[in-house]
C-alpha cells in the first residue's frame, strides 16, 4: 500500500479528507520512500497532527501516538513491568515456589533454583508496552505521530534518535526487539525550543505555513460540501485579512471550517460587519484580538459584490 | 546535475547554511525518487534537506532564486543567443584586464554564473566584526567591507558599459543593448544581495501580548511609575505570590508521575496482609528542575522592572536547580552570590551599591553579549532557560545579534521581557527587531500582571 507517486499522494490524502499543497506531498512521498520521518513544524492549527492521520488513513494503516511532555521517560513512552501483577502472582504460586526449592540442600541451591525460575516472571506477560514498543512491535506496518516532540526533554530526544536510527530496542530481560516493519514516523514540534541538529539531520522537514487562498478554499469545499461558493470566497478573503492583523494567535484553518459551519447555520450569504462581529467569538479565543478585529471591521469586511 | 548540486551546496555554504555531506547524499537519493521537471518537488527536495528550521528559509530562498533563476534558466542567456557571443567576448576582455584583486575577480565570476566566491566574499564581510579585535564597539569594519564591494561593483558596472561602448558603438543597437542589459540584471542581483540580507523567519515566535488582568489598579500601573509606598504594595503582592506558587508546585510535584517500585515500602506494607502486596509504593521521583540565567539590564527604566523579576526567581530557587543572574549596563557583572548570601531586599541594595558597574554609562548590548560570550558562555546548557530583562536600547552601538544567536544554540530557551511599550520597540536606537529573531518568546514586562504572568507560566 505504498505511495507510488507526488501525484499519488496528492490523491489519497484528499480521499482521506486532507488536501494538501504540492510540497506536503513531495515530503510525505519522499519519506515513504526513504523511511526516513518528517520533522513537521509550524503554527498551532495548520494541520501537523492531521496530516499524520491522514497518511494513516491513506495508507491504510493504524495509528500510534506517542503524546510528549516535560518529564516524559523511557517507562512511559517504550515499555513498564506490571509490578502489581508480577507480586500478585508470586503470592499466588507460593506453594509452587515451596515445590521448586524442595529438596535443596543449601541456601544457595535455592536461589540458584529460584533463578532458573526468573524468565517466567520477566516475560511478555508482565511487560506493559507503551507507544514506541507498540510502534516497533506490530505485526503489521503503522503510522506513529510521535506529537510535540519540542516538549520533551533532551534526554528523551537522544533516545529516539537512537530509536529512529535503527528501530530496535533492547530489553534486558527478553533481548532484542527488531521492528519487523518500519513505522512512517511524523513528528511535530511547535518551537517551543529548538531540535537538535543530529535529530534534525535524521528527519526530513517541513513548514508548514497557513494555506494558499485557492488551497484553503479547496479544503472548505471538501469538508462542508454544499457550501455557496460566494460564501467561500468570501470567508477565505476575510480570514486571510484577519491573519494580516497582528493577533496573538491568527485563525487557522480549523478557526475557518468552524466559522463556515456557523455562517451555513445562521443562513449567511454575505459576509457584513454585522455578521463578523456577531461571529467574532468563533474566529478569535482572545478578547484582545477580538477587540483588534473591530477596530479593522471595515478593512476586513468582504467588498461588496464580491465574487472571484 | 549532481555537479549542479555541488554548487549550489557550495553556495549555501558560502552563504552560511550549516549543509552536511549526509545531507547532500540524501538529497542526491531523493532526486531520483521524484520527477525532477516539476520544480515544486525538486525546490522541496532540496529545501526539505538543506534548511531545518524556519529561521534559514528565508536565506535558501533567496539563493535558490539566485542560482536557479536569476543565474539559470531566466537569465536570458542560451548558447544559439546572438548576444551571447557578445557577452562571452566581453567576459574575456574584463578577466584579462583584471587585476589581482580578488573581489573584483568574484564579481567577474558572478557574472559567468558561478556565485561561490562573491557569496564567500559577502560572508567574510558579514563576519568581519566577529574575527575583529573584541574592543571594537562599532560596526563600522561590515560597512567599510560593504563600501568596498558596492565600489567594486560599480566599477566593473563602469568597464562594462565602456567596453561595450568602445567594441560595438557601431554594431546593431538591438544586441548590444540587450547585452547591456543582461550585465545590468546580475550586477543589480549582486547589489540586492549585499544590501538586502534576507533577515531570519520569526513566525514561529511566541509574541505575548494580552493578559488577564490579576490585579485591578496596581497591577496595571508601569514599574516606572510606581511610588516608593507602591512599591512597598506591590513587593506585599510578590510575597503573597511567592507563597502561592511555592504551594502549586510542591503540591504539583506530590502528585506527579511517580517512578520505580519502591520494593521495601511494598514488602513492609504487605506484612499487614499476612505478606500479600495488596499496597504498592513507589519511590518519588526527584522534581525535573531548570537552570535559570537571567540578564538584567539595570539602566532606570529597565531596573525598575527586573528588582521585581529577580525578587520573585530568588524567592523561588528552590523551583530550579540553578538561577544565575547578571547585571550590566556597558559591562557586565554577575551578582549570583549576592542574591544567593542576602536577604532579597538588601541584595538589591547591595546590587545597585557594591558592584562593579558605571550606571551611569550608556547601555552597551553588544559589550555586553561580548563579555557574556568571552567568560560565561559555558553556563549556558540544554538545560537553562535564558532570560533578559531590557530594552534593547543600543545607543547605536553595535547590537552583536549573532552572539545572542550563538547564545541560544547552546539553551533550552530564550526569553525576552521588554519593559518599553511595544509601540516604541522598533523606534531610535532599539534594536528589538535584530534580536527578535533568536528568541524563542518576547513579552512586554512593564507592570506586575505581566510579571505575575510570566512567571506563573515559567513555573507551571
Amino acid at each position: 500500500m505504498a505511495f507510488k507517486s507526488v501525484e499519488d499522494v496528492e490523491k489519497r490524502l484528499e480521499q482521506a479528507g486532507y488536501i494538501s499543497s504540492r510540497e506536503i506531498a513531495t515530503v510525505v512521498f519522499l519519506a515513504g520512500a526513504t523511511g526516513k520521518p518528517i520533522l513537521v513544524e509550524g503554527p498551532a492549527g495548520v494541520g501537523k497532527t492531521e496530516l499524520a492521520k491522514a497518511v494513516a488513513r491513506g495508507l491504510e494503516r493504524e495509528m500510534i501516538r506517542l503524546q510528549c511532555y516535560e518529564g516524559l521517560d523511557e517507562a512511559k513512552a517504550l515499555y513498564e513491568w506490571e509490578y502489581a501483577k508480577q507480586l500478585l502472582y508470586t503470592q499466588m504460586v507460593k506453594e509452587k515456589i515451596q515445590d521448586v526449592i524442595a529438596g535443596a540442600g543449601t541456601l544457595s541451591d535455592a536461589v540458584d533454583r529460584i533463578a532458573k525460575q526468573e524468565d517466567a516472571f520477566f516475560s511478555e506477560r508482565f511487560i506493559q508496552p507503551r507507544p514506541l514498543l507498540q510502534a516497533i512491535s506490530s505485526p503489521a506496518p503503522v503510522v506513529l505521530l510521535i506529537d510535540e516532540v519540542d516538549k520533551s526533554d533532551p534526554e528523551f530526544e537522544a533516545f529516539l534518535l537512537e530509536l529512529l536510527s535503527d528501530f530496535q530496542v533492547s530489553i534486558p530481560e527478553l533481548g532484542t526487539r527488531r521492528a519487523m516493519n518500519i513505522p512512517f514516523v511524523v513528528l511535530t514540534s511547535n518551537n517551543y525550543r529548538d531540535m537538535s541538529d543530529a535529530l534534525k539531520r535524521r528527519c526530513i522537514h517541513i513548514y508548514i505555513e497557513y494555506p494558499e487562498r485557492e488551497l484553503e478554499m479547496r479544503v472548505i469545499r471538501l469538508k462542508i460540501p454544499g457550501i455557496g461558493e460566494r460564501l467561500v470566497q468570501q470567508l477565505v478573503e476575510t480570514v486571510r485579512k484577519i491573519r494580516d492583523l497582528d493577533l496573538k494567535k491568527k485563525p487557522c484553518i480549523s478557526e475557518s471550517l468552524d466559522w463556515a459551519q456557523s455562517l451555513i447555520a445562521l443562513q449567511v450569504e454575505d459576509i457584513t460587519p454585522g455578521v463578523i462581529l456577531e461571529t467574532l467569538n468563533v474566529i478569535c479565543k482572545y478578547r484582545a484580538d477580538s477587540q483588534k478585529v473591530r477596530e479593522h471591521i471595515d478593512s476586513i469586511t468582504p467588498r461588496a459584490g464580491l465574487n472571484g | 546535475m549532481v555537479n549542479l548540486i555541488l554548487k549550489f551546496v557550495s553556495s549555501c555554504r558560502a552563504a552560511d547554511l550549516r549543509v552536511s555531506t549526509a545531507e547532500v547524499l540524501d538529497c542526491l537519493n531523493q532526486l531520483e525518487l521524484i520527477d525532477t521537471i516539476d520544480e515544486v518537488q525538486f525546490r522541496t527536495v532540496l529545501r526539505t534537506n538543506f534548511v531545518k528550521s524556519r529561521r534559514d528559509q528565508a536565506k535558501f530562498d533567496r539563493l535558490y532564486h539566485l542560482f536557479f533563476h536569476e543565474m539559470g534558466k531566466d537569465s536570458g542567456l542560451s548558447e544559439d543567443d546572438p548576444f551571447a557571443g557578445l557577452i562571452r567576448d566581453t567576459m574575456e576582455i574584463l578577466y584579462q584586464r583584471a587585476n589581482g584583486d580578488m573581489l573584483y575577480r568574484s564579481l567577474l565570476d558572478f557574472l559567468s554564473g558561478d556565485p561561490l566566491a562573491y557569496l564567500t566574499a559577502l560572508r567574510h564581510m558579514r563576519n568581519m566584526d566577529h574575527d575583529a579585535p573584541q574592543n571594537v564597539r562599532f560596526n563600522l569594519g561590515p560597512l567599510a567591507g560593504r563600501l568596498e564591494i558596492l565600489m567594486q561593483i560599480n566599477a566593473v558596472r563602469a568597464k562594462v558599459i565602456q567596453f561595450l561602448d568602445d567594441r560595438y558603438a557601431s554594431t546593431a543597437g538591438i544586441e548590444r543593448h540587450n547585452a547591456v542589459d543582461f550585465f545590468n540584471r546580475h550586477l543589480d542581483s549582486a547589489y540586492s544581495l549585499l544590501m538586502h540580507e534576507p533577515r531570519p523567519l520569526y513566525d514561529d515566535l511566541q509574541n505575548i501580548r494580552s493578559y488577564e488582568q490579576h490585579l485591578k489598579y496596581l497591577g496595571e500601573r508601569p514599574f516606572s511609575a510606581l511610588t516608593q509606598q507602591e512599591v512597598e504594595e506591590v513587593r506585599d503582592v510578590v510575597d503573597r505570590l511567592v507563597r502561592k506558587l511555592k504551594d502549586i508546585v510542591s503540591r504539583r510535584y506530590a502528585a506527579r508521575s511517580r517512578g520505580v517500585l519502591d520494593i521495601k515500602k511494598t514488602l513492609r506494607k504487605a506484612m499487614r496482609y499476612q505478606g500479600t502486596p495488596v499496597e504498592l509504593a513507589f519511590k518519588k521521583r526527584p522534581p525535573r528542575r531548570g537552570k535559570i540565567v537571567t540578564l538584567c539590564d539595570v539602566s532606570s527604566s529597565v531596573w525598575s522592572a527586573a528588582r521585581f523579576m529577580l525578587n520573585i526567581l530568588y524567592s523561588l530557587q528552590e523551583c530550579f536547580t540553578k538561577v544565575n543572574s547578571f547585571i550590566f549596563v556597558s559591562g557586565l557583572a554577575e551578582v549570583t552570590d549576592i542574591f544567593e548570601n542576602h536577604e532579597i531586599n538588601s541584595a538589591i541594595e547591595k546590587v545597585l551599591h557594591e558592584t562593579d558597574i558605571e550606571y551611569y554609562a550608556p547601555t552597551d548590548y553588544g559589550e555586553t553579549f561580548r563579555h557574556f560570550k568571552r567568560d560565561y558562555l559555558d553556563i549556558l546548557n540544554k538545560k537553562t532557560t535564558l532570560i533578559i530583562i531590557g530594552d534593547a536600547r543600543t545607543n547605536y552601538f553595535h547590537p552583536e545579534d549573532r552572539i545572542l544567536s550563538e547564545m541560544r544554540e547552546k539553551s533550552r530557551r530564550v526569553i525576552w521581557l521588554n519593559p518599553e511599550p511595544e509601540s516604541e520597540w522598533n523606534s531610535g536606537d532599539s534594536e528589538m527587531f535584530a534580536y527578535k529573531p533568536y528568541c524563542h518568546e518576547l513579552r512586554p514586562c512593564r507592570n506586575l500582571n505581566q510579571l505575575i504572568e510570566f512567571v506563573e507560566e515559567l513555573i507551571l
